[in-house]
């Protein structure tokens, strides 16, 4: 249980605090209501250039990381289809110097041209690292598409090509901020050793100054109900052939979420797991096999993908992979099954709640969502979840007329 | 009143970090028990430490085959009849090998404990090794070394403690792919009885740690004899590093478009003198995000997505290594500025402003590296695996406010001449 207030700044920013006095540390964690999904689709990667260009001065502070450094402090940020997300711990005596840092990136950028030189070469050093000089990296770049037509979901957080980020802008660049980067598109949490009050007059003298903004209003196609068995296939360099199967699913907010995500865990997670017992240790025929769901606020999608074993065949693999999950359509998991997973997903719950900062980060994500206080409903939403649910929710989802499957096949193999 | 936005707000003046010590208890056999009660959820870490690692095998890959089997069946349960159990009181393994020592760690919620603990006891004095989970384990992971094997960081990351200590070096061996097809049970019968034994284990717990909990903990592990220590064989610690410092190893693949760089140097052991001040020296060099190393090749010449130094410490040696992935055509470019950045930690003192930065960030790194529960416990596992106490800390508390420029220079100067630096890249050569 993570206790906490709230309160509204005259310009829009929703601030959240939670207080931890067991330890000497502060975290400052700050959302931003933009992600992959909201960027131009011939511009992508833009949300995430974005971030790293975050770092590189601001209006009345030339360098972020040195001022932070020298009050002890260590930030980092992601971007993700959905959010860009900044955070930053510190000793809590320094707490200051965050609001001081954040507050005036949060007002202005300093837009230097040589940032954004480096930084998209930095950003493109990072796509090779991750996309294309990884064995199997590529296939986060070319799944997407499979699965999503319309949605924006459809292209990388990373974006579509090298292209769009080597012909990023400053005119881009600018025009990004104004649109998305001001108070009322943000949420702001602080946790640890803090106090509302300080918090607040923190807030009143830092934040509120900045200017409300005019965020647009999100508008994205919806991606159409996929009707037919979606197939895609590459032959790429490397040891062992790999196959990934996609199944449209829920929302975040959704109970087709909770049910999946249970699903998943009684699939592959340990080696009780479902497909582990049987794909892995008895018919020997992945030598690793892995379940799990984007968490993604729109519509998302559930993710089922195994490396393969010498002399397999990817129809073989395929076949033995639609077969067990059938069997989930067919007839209800068992009561203790059921109940594994969810204990295993409350104890994961305990624990991540043992950092300041996975608080933190869990607070924002959750007002984003709606309300804050659903960071607390988390585990009881899982723990609603039937044997009767699974049934039903696994004949919605597990079907291969809502399946893309891309088979990776390696050239070194027969 | 205008906001003054330029101006940094103050900072508070340094408080003074309190390190929270880890308490002894001695299980009735004399197993030492040491644990950490912090704090505020129902969750609790048990790590059994076994000077059961690496160094101590006689045949390649047995000491963490030993290792990763201890949860694939026991005389009374299978491999999934454990799992089962264990999840489904949310509770969850963690099996680990380094050079020196292996551990196994169970994680639970308090209310669980006394289901999961019957399990732990299980399976760490009575696993059976089971042929076929053998050949899976052993099978897979080939696999997932045949996978690694087109990775250049992966194969710069292996290669280079071969040519810092030699291939016959226990810190060096370097592993092969036909060397998964020489590991057999009775090895591992044979490792398990030798080194998971009562008389060469240590215990850490930390969580919700109270009375009670200590006296289960008795109960399961307390019992054995610990008359039997293990013997351990002697090893040749002796060095047979690579007579070129020079190093270049082709990429795995045909379209490789980034190198993997990796430079460094053998080191003393973690006791010794120069250990902190090298310690600072290095993040001054590569070892945070506003690092040297970052500043140049990252922020500003744009060759990386990171590039980063470290310095592990082990029981009978330590090293420095940088390491990074960088773009082919501007992998020797990058290496240049690399040597450059040493070069300017031997002949310029390190400026006033950067050194206090250093010290700051480092401050707050440590009471990080302190915080919560299971923090406190590794930080106490870092010095007892050295046979240290907390003075360690306090002296490296210490040196953070004291250290000097001049100092570091004379580390760097020890330490970081060119000649003495060991260099490999995995890549294409132009």
């Amino acid at each position: 249980m993570i206790d906490f207030e709230r309160f509204t700044l005259a310009n829009g920013l929703k601030v959240i605090v939670h207080r931890d006095t067991s330890t000497p540390m502060a975290c400052v964690n700050i959302l931003y209501d933009v992600g992959a999904r909201d960027e131009d689709p011939e511009k992508t990667g833009f949300a995430h250039l974005f971030e790293h260009l975050m770092f590189g001065g601001s209006v009345n502070i030339p360098e972020y990381d040195t001022p932070l450094q020298i009050a002890g402090g260590e930030n980092n940020a992601f971007t993700s289809n959905d959010i860009t997300n900044y955070y930053l711990t510190l000793p809590a005596v320094n707490l200051e110097v965050a609001f001081w840092l954040e507050s005036d990136r949060m007002l202005s950028l300093a837009f230097s041209e040589k940032s954004l030189e480096v930084q998209r070469n930095v950003v493109i050093e990072e796509f090779k690292q991750s996309y294309l000089n990884q064995p199997y990296g590529d296939i986060w770049l070319e799944i997407p598409k499979l699965a999503y037509k319309v949605h924006p979901y459809l292209w990388p957080t990373i974006g579509k090509n090298i292209d769009h980020i080597k012909y990023a802008v400053m005119d881009d660049v600018k025009a990004f901020f104004k649109k998305f980067y001001c108070p009322n598109n943000a949420i702001l949490c602080v946790t640890g050793n803090v106090t509302v009050e300080q918090v607040k007059t923190l807030c009143e003298k830092w934040f509120a100054p900045i200017p409300m903004g005019n965020p647009p209003k999100r508008n994205l196609p919806v991606e159409p109900t996929q009707m037919e068995p979606r197939k895609l296939e590459l032959e790429r360099d490397v040891p062992a052939s790999a196959i990934y199967k996609m199944y449209h699913m829920g929302k975040r907010v959704d109970k087709s979420f909770y049910t999946m995500e249970l699903m998943a865990d009684i699939l592959t997670d340990g080696n009780a797991s479902r497909l582990y017992v049987e794909l892995v240790k008895n018919q020997k025929l992945f030598s690793e096999i892995n379940a799990f769901t984007y968490e993604s606020i729109d519509p998302g999608v559930f993710i089922v993908t195994g490396k393969l074993l010498d002399g397999i065949t990817l129809e073989r693999a395929d076949a033995a992979i639609q077969k067990e999950l059938a069997k989930l359509t067919v007839a209800e998991v068992q009561k203790d099954e059921l109940e594994k997973a969810k204990n295993k997903t409350e104890a994961q719950h305990i624990f991540a709640e043992i950092s300041i900062l996975n608080k933190a980060m869990n607070l924002s994500f959750f007002e984003l969502l709606g309300d804050a206080q659903n960071a607390n409903k988390e585990v009881e939403k899982f723990f609603s979840v039937s044997e009767k649910d699974m049934l039903n929710e696994a004949i919605n989802v597990l079907k291969e007329t809502n399946c893309s499957t891309l088979y990776y096949r390696s050239n070194q193999k027969s | 009143m205008i906001l003054d936005r330029k101006t940094m707000p103050g900072l508070a003046l340094e408080s003074k970090i309190d390190i929270i010590h880890a308490q002894e208890h001695s299980l009735p056999n004399g197993i030492p028990l040491y644990y950490v009660n912090a704090g505020t959820q129902d969750v609790i870490k048990i790590e059994l430490v076994y000077r059961a690692g690496s160094r101590e095998q006689d045949v390649p890959l047995v000491a963490g085959s030993t290792n990763a089997m201890l949860e694939e069946g026991t005389k009374k349960h299978s491999s999934e009849e454990i799992a089962s159990l264990l999840d489904y009181y949310g509770s969850f393994l963690e099996t680990s090998v380094q050079q020196d020592y292996a551990s196994v760690t169970l994680y639970t919620l308090g209310k669980h404990l006394d289901k999961a603990l019957p399990i732990l006891e299980e399976l760490i004095k009575e696993p059976s090794f089971p042929q076929n989970e053998l050949e899976i384990y052993l099978h897979n992971n080939k696999q997932r070394f045949l996978v690694d094997e087109q990775k250049e960081r992966v194969v710069a990351a292996k290669n280079f403690p071969s040519l810092l200590f030699g291939d016959s070096h226990p810190y060096g061996h370097k592993t092969r792919l036909e060397e998964y097809d020489g590991v057999k049970k009775e090895y591992l019968e044979a490792f398990h009885k030798k080194y998971y034994s009562a008389g060469n284990c240590a215990i850490i717990a930390s969580g919700r740690v109270n009375e009670k909990l200590l006296n289960q903990i008795g109960d399961y592990f307390g019992k054995d004899s610990t008359d039997k220590s293990a013997a351990f064989t002697n090893r040749d610690y002796a060095l047979h590093s690579a007579t070129q410092k020079i190093n270049f190893i082709s990429s795995p693949k045909k379209d490789s478009v980034q190198s993997a760089i990796r430079m460094g140097r053998v080191l003393f052991h973690k006791t010794h003198t120069d250990a902190i001040p090298f310690q600072i020296l290095n993040t001054i060099l590569g070892g945070y995000f506003g690092s040297r190393l970052m500043s140049n090749i990252r922020e500003d010449k744009g060759y990386t997505y990171g590039i980063s130094s470290s310095v592990v410490f082990l029981q009978h040696a330590g090293y420095f290594n940088i390491g990074s992935e960088v773009g082919s055509a501007v992998c020797d470019a990058a290496v240049i500025e690399i040597y450059k950045e040493l070069d300017r930690l031997c002949k310029e003192p390190v400026p006033a402003d950067e050194l206090q930065l250093v010290k700051n960030y480092l401050r707050g790194n440590f009471m990080r590296s302190m915080d919560g529960p299971f923090a406190l416990a590794d930080r106490f596992k870092h010095i007892w695996l050295h046979n240290m106490d907390y003075s360690y800390y306090e002296k490296y508390v210490d040196a953070l406010s004291t250290i000097t420029s001049k100092e570091l220079m004379e580390i760097a100067n020890k330490y970081l001449q060119k000649d003495s630096i060991y260099e490999l890249v995995v890549g294409t050569k132009k």
